[in-house]
């Protein structure tokens, strides 16, 4: 047994990254299909987003890049399929530097083709990416425009519907944002407490625990925590919608639900190396110290 | 059989050649390692001008030069920021930093007593007259704050009444990156099923005609 | 010419006042560094002042305030722009002396003109960042999607890897502190997923009770990260914030002034 301990401990740490790479691997060639349960924070999400009605006016900003895709896509997906499908008009940003924008045109233009009826400038807009972004929440407060003079495209914002009769962010029902750092914090403690307007986070699993402060303080509708929480939002809106219950049922596409697969037996193995690696320490420390 | 473009296979090929670190330290690694730094900065310099310059600056001073003949200041304190590499003149673009760096710094102390201090203490401070399930969660939180408080104090020295309190803080800050680390692994392993992913579905099941 | 109040007295604070101090500083070398302190506390406080003195010239439409955010959103443009010169000129001089590595300042540098070629390109000819009307992607838009997206997505993945190795090497149950945070990872780790209903999978019999310690362990999870997750996170907002609260009172007012690269007594 001692022998066996410290062969693990010796083991060359490429051995541990092939067994990653195959547990990962393996779910995404042969689903599994594990069921997902829901938790409040998200399901509080859901419900604020569910009960605003056709013609509301919502912010959708992509604050992250490709380095947490995989989490935010899922989010920022789920969210303008339930606007564009219950009619809730959405403006899209993107805030974060490294990615956001290419992020953000990558979203609208997937989801805004599944919804063919919806108009660009009257049901949506793309204003696209913005430096500086504590400056530009803070010309939201005051004068979109100010900070978002014309669309992604370059074409002057008062062209648009969408925009008509629009001019701070207090007009608006709801603030979700995709986030992978600072940026997504900021809509909570800056709009939100200067502002007033509700803001519900999509939050990288990294960055989650600490959102649960602003859950606690009333300064958050709700919170889509990680994958796991884009996944909940996916089985929600599957269960209320029977259009997106066939979409996600059956579409090739990647989702957070398909990727829980993966994340639920790498838990696993991560938490058997922990085991395996606190007993190989334990077993094999005492009798070191008592050769010693 | 589906057609996989040209885009899928640089794609997956810069994609194995990230994850050949692996292995060991290779010079596909390096390759993709230095062309993301390059492209990346080249990435700025795209959503910089077309998103931020050419509408914010530049089209309004060209359209509207009376309305916004002001923002040649930002315009010309952007550029005073790169004198700094200029060595007998340098010192010209602390104007130009200092205002940059200090606005935000302003911006961000608003921030933080408005949205982080007051509603934080504002949920700690909490009526414990019934005793019931609420109340002792509502002991139990503010326990943590205020021990994890004692544990942040630095400026004094701690004695025997505060040690403890301290300790416990940590205790509930163990508790909390515990849990920080359950998240991180879920994050982490979500970027690395998002990259699989796109390797089998995008690259070799289209490949293979599956 | 639009001579509202607010814009003229920016353009005094942030322009004319840098100019005579520029001017002043190229005879007197100790005011190269009191003028731009003062104007960098004048571009600190406005944020601040606005945000508690509702005064038209101040916070109004067409006061200081929403026009110095309008102006800060261009120079952090710039900034964001700001390294690219030392690239440039580091990756030029490490070519010419032939440094260990020079080829890939070769590949760095190829990346970045190509890149940036392609953004100044989008911005001249007018045809953006996106997609060209007929739907396909912009030259810019394509180098995003197959080279940009790919690396930094998988340079990131790479973490899953060596957070993996490192559960294994470095996470011990050494002291009290250890196993308290090793127990709370481990109860997260369990209630985050399906993890006990993966496991009872192959064994029908056991699937009901490990649905139910499943869900057990999920509200266990809740509990964690709202009650003592949530008030360590609150304690650790509310102690940054005031760091960071008295670090901005200490800049603004030009005693922390380590930005600017001076000393406490320059």
């Amino acid at each position: 047994m001692q022998a066996f301990f410290r062969f693990l401990l010796a083991l060359d740490r490429r051995w541990i990254f092939l067994l990653v790479l195959l547990s990962v691997t393996i779910p995404i060639v042969v689903p599994i299909g594990l069921p997902v349960t829901t938790t409040s924070s998200t399901r509080n999400a859901f419900e604020f987003v569910e009960a605003l009605k056709p013609g509301d006016l919502v912010w959708l900003s992509i604050d992250y890049g490709p380095s947490s895709a995989p989490e935010n896509d899922p989010m920022a997906e789920a969210f303008l399929r339930q606007c564009l499908l219950k009619k809730v008009r959405v403006i899209v940003t993107a805030l974060y530097p490294l990615g956001g924008l290419g992020l953000a045109n990558a979203v609208v233009a997937k989801i805004t083709a599944e919804y063919p009826e919806a108009k660009y400038g009257v049901d949506y807009i793309n204003l696209g990416y913005k430096d500086g972004a504590a400056a530009v929440m803070r010309t939201l407060g005051q004068d979109i425009t100010l900070s978002f003079p014309t669309d992604v495209n370059g074409r002057p914002v008062s062209e648009f519907p969408i925009m008509q009769g629009l001019r701070t962010i207090r007009q608006l029902d709801l603030v979700f944002t995709a986030a992978t750092g600072l940026i997504g914090e900021w809509w909570i403690t800056q709009v939100h407490s200067q502002f007033g307007t509700p803001v519900i986070i999509g939050p990288t699993a990294v960055s989650a625990p600490k959102y649960y402060a602003f859950i606690n303080s009333g300064q958050l509708v709700g919170m889509l925590g990680g994958m796991k929480g884009a996944a909940e939002y996916e089985k929600l809106l599957a269960a209320k919608h029977e259009s997106l219950g066939r979409f996600y049922r059956g579409t090739h596409a990647f989702t957070a639900t398909k990727g829980m697969d993966g994340q639920t037996v790498l838990h696993g193995v991560i938490l058997a190396l922990i085991v395996l690696g606190n007993l190989a320490f334990f077993m094999t420390r005492g009798k070191k110290a008592g050769a010693a | 059989m589906e057609f996989v473009g040209i885009g899928t296979w640089l794609a997956a090929f810069l994609t194995l050649a990230a994850l050949s670190f692996l292995y060991k330290d290779n010079p596909f690694f390096r390759f993709a390692e230095s062309l993301f730094a390059g492209v990346s900065l080249g990435y700025y310099v795209g959503i910089v001008l077309n998103q931020t310059l050419v509408p914010n600056l530049f089209e309004p001073l060209a359209k509207d030069f009376k309305t916004n003949w002001d923002l040649l200041v930002p315009g010309l304190l952007g550029l005073m920021l790169y004198v700094r590499s200029v060595p007998r003149i340098g010192w010209i673009s602390r104007y130009a930093l200092g205002i940059y760096v200090v606005y935000y710094i302003g911006v961000d102390f608003t921030r933080r007593i408005h949205g982080e201090v007051m509603p934080q203490i504002a949920r700690t401070i909490r009526p414990l007259q019934a005793f019931d399930g609420p109340t002792l969660v509502s002991l139990i939180f503010i326990i943590g704050v205020f021990s994890v408080l004692i544990y942040f104090f630095f400026s004094k020295e701690q004695n025997a009444v505060t040690r403890p309190i301290a300790r416990l803080g940590t205790w509930f800050l163990m508790v909390s990156f515990g849990a920080a680390f359950g998240f991180t692994v879920m994050g982490r392993v979500a970027l690395l099923i998002g990259r699989l992913n796109f390797l089998i579905q995008d690259w070799i099941y289209p490949t293979i005609g599956r | 010419m639009n001579l509202e109040f607010g814009r003229v007295t920016l353009v005094v604070l942030f322009a004319i006042i840098p100019i005579v101090g520029i001017v002043l500083g190229m005879r007197a070398p100790a005011l190269r560094s009191k003028i731009p302190l003062l104007v960098a506390f004048f571009a600190g406080l406005i944020p601040i002042f606005s945000m508690y003195i509702p005064k038209k010239f101040l916070s109004g439409e067409s006061g200081m305030s929403p026009r110095l955010d309008q102006w800060l959103i261009i120079v952090a443009g710039f900034a964001l722009l700001l390294g690219i010169t030392n690239v440039i000129s580091n990756g030029a001089r490490k070519i010419s002396r032939r440094d260990r590595g020079w080829p890939y300042a070769i590949v760095l540098l190829t990346g970045l003109f190509v890149m940036g070629g392609f953004g100044i390109y989008a911005a001249v000819s007018g045809q953006g960042m996106g997609f060209l009307p007929n739907g396909t992607p912009t030259p810019f838009r394509w180098v995003e999607s197959t080279v940009f997206q790919p690396l930094q997505s998988t340079i990131f993945a790479l973490l899953a890897f060596f957070m993996a190795s490192a559960a294994f090497r470095a996470f011990r149950a050494r002291n009290t502190e250890a196993t308290i945070l090793l127990i709370a990872g481990a109860i997260v780790m369990t209630g985050r997923v399906p993890l006990l209903e993966l496991l009872a999978a192959p064994f029908p019999p056991l699937q009901p009770a490990a649905a139910a310690a499943s869900q057990f362990m999920g509200k266990a999870t809740e509990w964690i990260m709202d009650t003592p997750n949530g008030a360590a996170q609150s304690g650790i907002i509310i102690g940054a914030a005031l760091g960071a609260g008295s670090m901005a009172i200490r800049v603004i007012l030009g005693i922390e002034r380590g930005y600017l690269g001076l000393g406490k007594g320059e």
